[in-house]
């Protein structure tokens, strides 16, 4: 019936179709037969006829075909989905999606870790928000899928995506996880329709203006183009807040040093600072949350860098946007310690000299390898990257101390080449008087929260594990919740290293805290740690978690928290009569279902 | 009704000195015991202490006090085999501070102990057949007797009484063997204790022997003193004294220091036991439960008066006292150096300053000692003037002795030890003792430099004055016997106490209260002056004692 070229056109577009658009199709065609034979208003025309993506910094290497794309018109779906550490994702694709709920448009609504990665070839309009932890690693929640991309996820030649990536531009890599999602997603054959889009810590324009061309391209025809050229106000209607709450963006505080305190007591091997800042300003946090703070540099060490770049301490200079002297500049703004390889071996081609692959402060790169003559500072500097901000768990609560934020910070100390150095921010923190001030902002820790008040907790927090648990019991005792806490601690000595003795203590006289078990490693023959204390336990621990407590881990990441892990998993296989592979399983849900929470480092 | 002391409230409730202490020690949160047990505590040997130093900078950095525990030995007449000592050098360095202090009832006590300690401490000790039971408390502590072999060849005789005495008057509860060795509880086992009771003894008792001509254990300081009466080469018996006691409180003009009075004496094991034995009764039914500042021997014996004490006695034991037999002294002190025994053993005394045997700059003491108990040659001997007797040998195993003695420069340091130091005794008051209010055994060797140059201006530097300073009244270092006797009474003030005889016959008397260092040594100074100018054949205690009153 249909004469060429129409017959091989909808053939060819027949060809291309999946079931369910075929099916749609069909209805849509049967729609349109008791009709009038034009098109419905809905599908814009130019899309057609002008299906390219224009040529962007993330794309342009790609452009989209015009067969990937369908006319959208009577039902439009798309998925959104996060990956969230800090709850800032989540709140962005609620708000997409409720955008896109007054658009009509069929919405899946679903967390990166919860996200069946099988589904991923048959998405069509897939759009992800990511943001980016620490130095360029993917949220906790995001990591199954981040590792799911990154080891081949066979042809999304249906896919239209677009990523939205979180981040900080105080930390050098500061959207890496969504450039690399966006980068894996295209190279399996996904179209960006919308290129990439990097949003710092103040994220709410730039992220609204992703929404706009988000639901452009969606509500109309799935035309970046047409997305871009519509006028933001013509899609978003106007009843939508173009402004998240201030207090969702980050936010810097200042805090002046009120105490400082080593809480170990002579003749112990470590040194663990109680910091007390006390704020003007109230910060807005809940117990379990961490706070960024940027260090500054050690003095003798910006000295170096000036003596050897042969640079007068005045001299002004602009950096990442901000004109500063020098001297300012390097204990300040510029990361001059420990510096990554690949700013070594930026700066070993742009001199033109011989560097191994190893990293080096500043001031011993400029001293070994001098800067040539003909190479300007300023080009070193252009390499360089900002002092990266760094986590402490707050142990303070915002009930039990108002108007102020505890920190629990451990001064370690490892050996380089035979001489003692020590973590940068912990060096910088441990080196703070009482009056000095320190700006900070708040990291949210949105899934390290207190359980209701009626709920048993297990918290486990060796050494500075103990800060958020601090937190925990003062706010759970200023607010007099009915539910039992259980908190396992350890450290090398009882009588030097009991972090927070007379509070916990205190904590039990009150009734905060029903059960304490502890673990001195060094006080006894053989090793104790917090593992061996569970185990021990074993039979009352899981007579808590079968009624319904939630369980805490917070400190290092490796060895702690997977020797934790695993005695959790004996106490399951023992107590609860189950399978490794069931104790697995349900410790798991538990995970799932935030009743087995770490925040490990 | 008169209100019991609360002491007698948690004696009576303990069930056998257990109290709470298995659960208290099982407590990980603190490294302290409930108050009650505490009191309990000290019946098992211990006392729970803290660091009074390091009180202030633990609270800011929200550590508790630092609790520890000091445990001294029940050792009857202070005699420890080799093995014992090797045991004791190891558990110091492994669960205390690493220093064994001698202490002035002829004993060894630990300090520092964690309470995680206490346990592994008994342990290696009960391995060993030492005990620390009653060794402080509300019973018979310690029983000491004269220390040197070489003045009677009757010493093992007289020993054997001090180790009877003791085990006759051990409290009869198990709860040491349950909570510190972890021994089953015998339910059959009556615990019944005729002599305590449940409510133990009103105060601490202190019984000790003397073998004269030696009075080393001072031995009028004691609730009970036995004399040996030596006639003809033989034991004839014991004069007995009672009632005698130093301890007196600040500003509580009722107590006072009392030297035991001698009511009588008795012959035959069997009298002896049963006469000290119904001493300890007397004093359990007719002491002070109510006020802890009375209830001594002293107080219950100056209250019911000497003769009615004696029909009391006879009451009790069905037999009358025999006068007194004559007796005397000759020598408090120790006796330095080189000694043999009758029978061919030969014995070495060795300074130890405020008995704390350690390495330091003076001598290598507790390095050698560790080398001579390793040769399984000597034994040792503690004296109530906390030095110790390295005992018991061989003539031909002399020279190997007398090799470490040397080596590890004990032998150098006790010859060259001025007869000042070498008389001289303090407590241990600060940091550890809860009672101190000033120092004594960290301060007492800088405090004898200074004397030493004093005296030595006066050209009486090979005076073997005896001069004692404690950091509290309580007089544990038995500063009321001194000729020169410093009672702390606040920080880095004393009282100064003059006129106490060489030989511990006569108590001193309070010459000046509250002085600081200057003010004791300008005054020393010209004491020695006067004593120098009299040109008496006087010891200086006689002479404070007769001249007192004219003193400046």
């Amino acid at each position: 019936m249909l004469p060429e070229p129409k017959l091989s056109n909808l053939q060819h577009l027949v060809r291309s179709l999946s079931r369910d658009e075929l099916i749609w199709l069909n209805g849509y065609l049967t729609g349109l037969s008791g009709h009038a034979p034009s098109l419905p208003e809905t599908v814009n025309t130019r899309a057609l006829t002008n299906a390219a993506v224009p040529a962007t910094e993330a794309t342009r290497s790609e452009p989209i075909t015009p067969d990937s794309h369908m006319p959208l018109v009577a039902t439009r779906r798309m998925s959104i989905v996060y990956g969230t550490e800090t709850g800032n994702s989540k709140k962005l694709a609620g708000q997409l999606a409720g955008l896109a709920k007054q658009h009509q448009v069929v919405t899946k609504l679903v967390s990166l870790e919860q996200y069946k990665t099988s589904e991923l070839t048959r998405e069509e309009n897939f759009f992800v928000i990511i943001s980016t932890q620490g130095d360029g690693e993917p949220p906790k929640a995001a990591k199954k899928f981040y590792d799911y991309v990154h080891n081949g996820v066979g042809n999304l030649g249906k896919m239209n995506f677009s990523v939205l990536a979180l981040g900080d531009r105080a930390y050098p890599l500061f959207c890496k996880a969504g450039e690399d999602v966006f980068e894996r997603l295209q190279s399996a054959g996904a179209k960006p329709v919308i290129p990439l889009t990097r949003c710092d810590a103040q994220y709410t324009d730039t992220a609204q203006a992703w929404f706009q061309q988000v639901m452009a391209f969606v509500a109309t025809t799935g035309s970046a183009e047409a997305a871009a050229s519509e006028p933001a106000a013509a899609a978003v209607p106007s009843n939508v807040p173009s402004t998240a709450p201030a207090k969702t963006e980050k936010k810097y505080y200042q805090g002046t040093v009120a105490e400082h305190i080593n809480l170990n007591d002579k003749g112990s091997q470590k040194q663990t600072f109680h910091i007390e800042l006390a704020c003007e300003e109230q910060p807005d946090y809940q117990p379990g949350d961490a706070v960024g703070i940027v260090p500054e540099n050690d003095l003798w060490e910006v000295e170096k860098v000036l003596t050897f770049a042969k640079i007068p301490r005045s001299r002004t200079f602009r950096f990442r946007e901000i004109a500063r002297e020098a001297e300012e500049l390097f204990t300040k703004s510029v990361n001059i310690m420990h510096l990554p390889l690949r700013i070594v071996q930026a700066y070993a081609r742009m001199t033109g000299q011989r560097i191994p692959d190893t990293r080096m402060n500043l001031a011993d790169l400029l001293r070994i390898y001098p800067l040539p003559s003909d190479t300007a500072f300023e080009d070193v500097l252009a390499i360089l990257e900002p002092i990266s901000p760094r986590l402490y768990s707050v142990s303070s609560a915002p009930s039990a101390h108002p108007g102020e934020i505890h920190l629990t910070v451990a001064h370690h100390r490892f050996q380089v080449n035979g001489e003692n150095k020590f973590g940068l921010c912990a060096h910088y923190l441990a080196q703070l008087r009482k009056g000095q001030r320190v700006n900070f902002y708040v990291h949210r820790n949105q899934r390290f929260r207190l359980p209701e008040s009626g709920r048993d907790m297990i918290m486990i927090g060796p050494g500075t594990g103990i800060a958020p648990f601090r937190a925990f019991l003062a706010e759970r005792n200023a607010l007099g919740a009915t539910g039992r806490s259980w908190l396992f601690f350890g450290e090398q000595h009882f009588v030097s290293d009991f972090l927070y003795q007379t509070e916990i203590q205190d904590f039990v006289q009150t009734g905060a805290l029903h059960k304490v078990s502890l673990a001195w490693s060094r006080d006894t023959d053989e090793r104790v740690y917090v593992q061996h204390r569970i185990r021990e336990n074993g039979a009352a621990l899981w007579e808590w978690l079968q009624s319904g407590a939630s369980v805490y881990v917070c400190g290092s990441k490796d060895p702690m928290s997977i020797d934790v892990e695993q005695s959790l998993l004996d106490v399951i296989v023992t107590h609860g009569a189950k399978t490794e592979t069931e104790a697995r399983e349900w410790l798991n849900e538990l995970e799932t279902t935030d009743r087995y929470v770490k925040d490990v480092y | 009704m008169i209100q019991r002391s609360p002491s007698e409230r948690i004696k009576t409730e303990s069930r056998g000195l257990r109290g709470t202490l298995a659960e208290g020690l099982a407590d990980a949160l603190t490294g302290s015991l409930s108050e009650d047990d505490q009191i309990l505590l000290k019946h098992h040997g211990m006392y729970q202490q803290d660091d009074r130093d390091r009180r202030e900078e633990r609270a800011e950095k929200k550590l508790e006090r630092l609790y520890s525990f000091m445990i001294r030995l029940r050792i009857p007449g202070g005699y420890m085999s080799p093995g014992q000592w090797l045991a004791a050098h190891h558990c110091a360095g492994k669960h205390a501070t690493g220093i064994i202090k001698i202490t002035t009832r002829q004993t060894i006590q630990l300090h520092g102990l964690l309470k995680s300690d206490i346990k592994p401490t008994i342990r290696s000790f009960d391995a060993v057949k030492l005990d620390s039971i009653a060794a402080c408390g509300d019973v018979n502590r310690n029983v000491v007797c004269s220390a040197h072999p070489s003045v009677s060849p009757l010493h093992e005789q007289v020993f054997a009484y001090a180790v009877k005495i003791s085990e006759m008057a051990l409290p009869r509860s198990r709860a040491y063997y349950e909570i510190w060795l972890d021994q089953e509880k015998i339910a059959s086992t009556d615990e019944t204790d005729p002599l305590y009771g449940d409510t133990y003894l009103p105060r601490k008792f202190k019984i000790a022997i003397a073998i004269p001509p030696d009075n080393d254990v001072d031995v009028l300081s004691n609730d009970i003193g036995l004399i040996a009466v030596i006639e003809d080469g033989e034991l004839a018996g014991f004069n007995i004294a009672v009632g005698g006691g130093l301890s007196t409180t600040h500003g509580n003009a009722a107590t006072y220091a009392r030297l035991g009075s001698v009511i009588g004496f008795v012959s035959g094991e069997e009298r002896v036991l049963k006469t000290v034995y119904e001493i300890l009764t007397i004093q359990r039914d007719f002491g002070n439960r109510s006020d802890r500042k009375q209830a001594r021997l002293k107080y219950t014996v100056d209250k019911m008066g000497l003769e009615a004490f004696r029909i009391e006695l006879f009451k009790r034991s069905g037999f009358m006292l025999e006068e007194a037999r004559p007796w005397s002294f000759g020598q408090r002190a120790d006796h330095y150096g080189w000694e043999q025994n009758q029978s061919g053993r030969w014995f070495y005394t060795a300074f130890v300053e405020n008995g704390r045997i350690c390495d330091d700059d003076n001598q290598q003491l507790k390095s050698g000692l560790y080398a001579i108990a390793e040769t399984g040659l000597a034994a040792f001997r503690f004296t109530c003037n906390q030095n110790v007797i390295i005992a018991d040998i061989k003539a031909g195993h002399r020279a190997i002795i007398e090799e470490l003695l040397e080596r590890y420069g004990i032998a150098q340091y006790t010859r060259r030890v001025s007869p000042v130091r070498g008389n001289a005794m303090a407590c241990v008051a600060l940091p550890t003792c809860p009672l101190a209010l000033a120092e004594a055994q960290r301060y007492m060797p800088a405090f004898i430099n200074r004397v030493e140059q004093v005296l030595a201006n006066h050209g009486l530097q090979d005076e073997a004055i005896v001069i004692r300073m404690t950091g509290c009244p309580n007089g544990c270092a038995r500063p009321y016997l001194a000729e020169i006797g410093l009672i702390g009474s606040g920080e880095g003030r004393y009282n100064l106490h003059l006129g106490g005889d060489r030989l511990g016959l006569r108590l001193n008397r309070k010459f000046r209260e509250n002085l600081d260092e200057s003010e004791i040594l300008s005054l020393l100074d010209t004491l020695f002056a006067r004593y120098t100018r009299e040109n008496t054949a006087e010891t200086f205690g006689d002479y404070c004692d007769r001249a007192f009153n004219t003193l400046p």
